[in-house]
């Protein structure tokens, strides 16, 4: 009876902990200042990211360089409905004369970003998830040079090479950005509980068997990429709001890199590993920046030289993939601490 | 007629130079099963050497392009790619593109985010009148170089032992190892040649551009890896064609695409690419099979 | 050195894959001038006793060769003390030719010193790999392509020669011309460890096979076993 009330409250306890992490470190960086703030505000728009890389590659185990095509477009469409007309008349003159006219409130168009990058995902998807592996790796990794070089140089659709889209309002704060990321957990975490997710972890853990039992893996694979490449456009929106400046050069092998460096960080093959990698990055970033630009401890003043910010984050990464390969969290999500969980079944307990 | 030769030259140069980068990418791929992403930052460090030693001539800057290549490239396999043994290509991929970020970032670091430049052997800059034609001496000088060292490469690996232990390795790792030949040697002889590579493919481009800049590798690399895979990243010779095929092709869109899209002329070849790997996802020059992961 | 020592002696020697035993603290004695038989269901463990042995797989237990404890050293390594392995399958170098496979053979040697001589020595045992010297090794028979594999193991000049089912696949002539090598080289002093699925033959053939049932050994047989069917059945059913 208890066991069976462990069973289904157990996965609950690892999402509402994740909740409440996030949650707790918003709330703190909120009295830290404004320029603490705008930050987070960035690091949980990647957290969002970072979350719908992992609906993907956490589930299925296939490689993606291409969310961050859906993040462009998610930004792309949130930028043209939210620039007013005149402006982008102006600015924008070579688009399309019905994209002067099209318009939307903040909320809807962030939705309305989703659903074009969810759109693209489910569009490439059919064809692109018949691949594994490296292949896969290099085929999304393709999508995203072409939707970058599409959005660079179609000015059609936004602005001329090398130009920016300016003029998108001020609209989203730290809190709003919140309530998004924690939404994306959610729908994270009702998805991993479905039945192409289910399919897909087995087929992740056994690819013959799951083919053997009849499994058709492709249909399942595109489900989850176009749900994830959703949320994603979703991020998308949120980044166009938070940074007001759009221009395709930010959607590149940069954003893509950071956000997996992310994932992987955390530990690729759990939610929890998602939300933990992105906010430790996050937080070893923002202690980064403010060493960088001088810290005073008592007297002292500890500063580190300009640009090695980066420096340390990517030696970070490796090292983590040298030492602890499978991340933070050893692909687990949280349990509850207080009672163990019995162990999954043909899972040998470890001594950690 | 005119145009076209002169395009088919350029673009078996643009070929050549990247059929050596996606080699360098595909020898070190058949032993240890990684895709080396930070290929592109030894091909950047050579780049340097030469911007900065260009000045004391010729047999100086190039041994020690030679050099600082194979040396990076080294010490990529010991300090980190051999603590990663168990790793899966894919996992070898992020930590090479962690690496990649990471060496960019030192670059910046050490020589600003500001090109260096340098006038290298800019009597190949010129263009030469062949029979009324007028070609880039660039572009034939590439051609000669790669052939060379293709040759060159070709009869270390069919001839030498060392070269047969490569190719071994390559084929089948543990088979290698059973019948005794060392790990240790064919993966370091496998990063070293590539670091040779590199520096070739660092040569040709500083010829064109005489600049260097922190990111100088990576449109490189990424053409490369892109060649590679598609020609079939575990058969040397695969890697080769694949990364002559998209440098070829790349130049002759630039070459014939009308002016108003040849901005999207990466695009096109992006979306090539993509078409390639559905039909064939193990390499166009590999029969059957897929690539062991 | 004693001559006790010479050939390969196992003790103890365990594998486990994810956990999951394969192999149970076998103990195996190959004395030089013999040809030891391992029979066994499939998934009894044979395949990896032999990598255990070499090397090529996490393993307990001791292995010594010709006297000398090679337990915790890499493949190449081992191949040095004198022994090699002639893999399941043949795994010849597909795309190099006769030649360089056999060449490829020696870089496992403990010195480079007398191999034209061993090379003389294979190609005497195995004459159709002088003819086809220039061939892809792909393109050989399964027959020839074992033959190749196991020239290309002698090649390292070994004290014992190990085998993983080398009649698999073969033809019955392919097979005699195989086994007619292998009863040379046993001649000639050398340890021979040969893993078979064909029990009969096998019994018959060597002076001693050890039964592997679940990665333990449950019997061992001498020759004249072969003729005793009941024997032979509870080998492989237990």
């Amino acid at each position: 009876m208890t066991r069976g009330l462990w069973w289904r409250l157990g996965p609950l306890w690892s999402l509402v902990s994740l909740l409440l992490i996030v949650y707790a470190v918003t709330v703190v960086t909120s009295y830290l200042g404004e320029s603490v703030q705008v930050q987070f505000q960035y690091a949980l728009v990647n957290l969002v990211i970072v979350v719908a890389l992992y609906m993907f590659i956490g589930t299925s185990g296939v490689l993606s360089f291409g969310h961050v095509a859906f993040v462009a477009l998610g930004a792309w469409t949130v930028g043209l409905l939210t620039i007013e007309s005149d402006l982008k008349r102006n600015l924008l003159s070579d688009m399309f004369p019905f994209l002067f006219e099209v318009q939307a409130p903040w909320l809807p168009a962030i939705l309305i970003g989703g659903i074009v990058g969810g759109l693209l995902a489910l569009l490439v998807a059919p064809v692109l998830m018949r691949l594994n592996g490296l292949q896969a790796g290099i085929a999304t990794f393709a999508l995203l040079l072409v939707v970058g070089q599409v959005l660079t140089y179609w000015s059609s659709i936004g602005p001329r090479s090398g130009q920016s889209m300016v003029g998108i309002p001020d609209v989203l704060d730290l809190q709003t950005t919140m309530f998004f990321a924690l939404g994306a957990i959610v729908i994270a975490w009702l998805f991993q509980r479905t039945r192409p997710a289910r399919l897909l972890r087995a087929a992740r853990e056994d690819g013959i068997a799951a083919a053997a039992s009849g499994i058709n893996v492709v249909t399942q694979r595109v489900i989850a990429f176009a749900l994830s490449g959703l949320i994603a456009g979703i991020a998308g929106g949120l980044f166009a709001l938070t940074n007001r400046v759009v221009q395709a050069s930010l959607f590149g092998i940069e954003l893509t890199f950071i956000t997996l460096a992310m994932l992987v960080l955390g530990g690729m093959l759990s939610l929890s590993g998602a939300v933990i990698g992105a906010l430790v990055f996050s937080v070893i970033d923002l202690v980064l920046v403010r060493l960088q630009n001088g810290l005073e401890i008592g007297s002292v003043i500890v500063s580190l030289p300009q640009g090695t910010r980066p420096i340390i984050l990517g030696a970070i990464l490796v090292l983590m993939l040298i030492f602890r390969p499978s991340g933070l969290t050893g692909g687990r999500e949280i349990v509850w601490p207080f009672r163990r969980t019995p162990p999954l079944p043909g899972v040998p307990p470890t001594n950690e | 007629m005119n145009q076209l030769i002169q395009s088919l030259v350029d673009a078996l140069s643009a070929g050549a130079t990247l059929g050596l980068a996606a080699l360098a990418i595909g020898l070190v791929f058949g032993v240890i099963r990684l895709a080396n992403f930070a290929q592109g930052e030894i091909i950047t460090a050579s780049g340097y050497s030469i911007i900065f030693t260009w000045q004391l001539g010729w047999y100086v800057a190039i041994p020690i392009a030679i050099l600082i290549g194979v040396i990076l490239s080294l010490l990529m396999e010991l300090g980190v790619f051999s603590r990663m043994r168990t790793a899966t290509p894919a996992t070898l991929l992020v930590a090479s593109f962690g690496l990649s970020f990471l060496l960019q970032r030192v670059y910046e670091l050490l020589f600003s985010n500001n090109v260096q430049t340098a006038p290298v052997a800019p009597e190949l800059a010129q263009s030469v009148d062949v029979g009324g034609i007028r070609i880039q001496l660039l572009s034939v000088a590439t051609i000669v170089i790669a052939g060379v060292l293709l040759f060159a490469l070709i009869q270390f690996l069919n001839k030498s032992i060392w070269g047969l232990q490569l190719q071994a390795a390559a084929a089948d790792f543990r088979t290698a190892r059973l019948v005794g030949i060392p790990a240790s040697r064919v993966i370091g002889l496998s990063f070293a040649l590539s670091g040779i590579l590199a520096a070739a493919v660092a040569f040709v481009s500083t010829v064109q551009t005489g600049a260097v800049g922190p990111t100088f590798g990576v449109p490189i690399v990424i053409l490369a890896l892109i060649g590679a895979v598609i020609g079939g990243i575990d058969k040397i010779y695969g890697a080769l064609a694949g990364g002559f095929l998209v440098g070829f092709a790349t130049s002759m869109l630039a070459s014939w695409l009308p002016s108003d899209m040849s901005n999207f002329r990466d695009a096109y070849v992006f979306l090539l690419v993509i078409i390639v790997l559905i039909i064939r996802p193990s390499g166009l020059l590999v029969s059957g099979g897929t690539v062991r992961t | 050195m004693p001559s006790g020592d010479l050939g390969l002696v196992v003790r103890g020697l365990s594998v486990a894959y994810a956990g999951v035993p394969a192999v149970r603290g076998v103990d195996l004695d190959v004395p030089a001038g013999h040809a030891i038989g391992l029979i066994g269901p499939n998934g009894a463990g044979k395949s990896s006793t032999l990598l255990a042995i070499m090397g090529a797989i996490p393993h307990q237990g001791t292995v010594k060769v010709n006297g000398e404890d090679v337990d915790g050293l890499a493949p190449e390594k081992v191949v040095r003390r004198g022994i090699s392995l002639v893999p399941e399958g043949r795994h010849v170098f597909a795309g190099l030719s006769v030649k360089d496979n056999l060449r490829l053979g020696g870089v496992g040697r403990r010195s480079q010193d007398g191999s034209a001589d061993t090379l003389d020595y294979v190609l005497g045992l195995f004459p159709i790999l002088a003819e086809f010297r220039d061939r892809q090794a792909g393109l050989l028979s399964g027959g020839q392509q074992q033959q190749l594999a196991i020239g290309r193991a002698l090649m390292a000049d070994p004290d014992i020669l190990m085998l993983d089912e080398p009649s698999l696949g073969l033809s019955p002539t392919a097979v005699d011309t195989v086994f007619d090598a292998l009863a040379t080289i046993r001649s000639a002093g050398k340890a021979v460890l040969v893993v078979e699925q064909r029990a009969e033959f096998t019994v018959a053939f060597c002076e001693r096979t050890y039964v592997l049932h679940d990665g333990t050994i449950t019997l061992t047989l001498k020759p004249e076993d072969a003729t005793n069917v009941d024997v032979l059945t509870k080998a492989y059913f237990g």
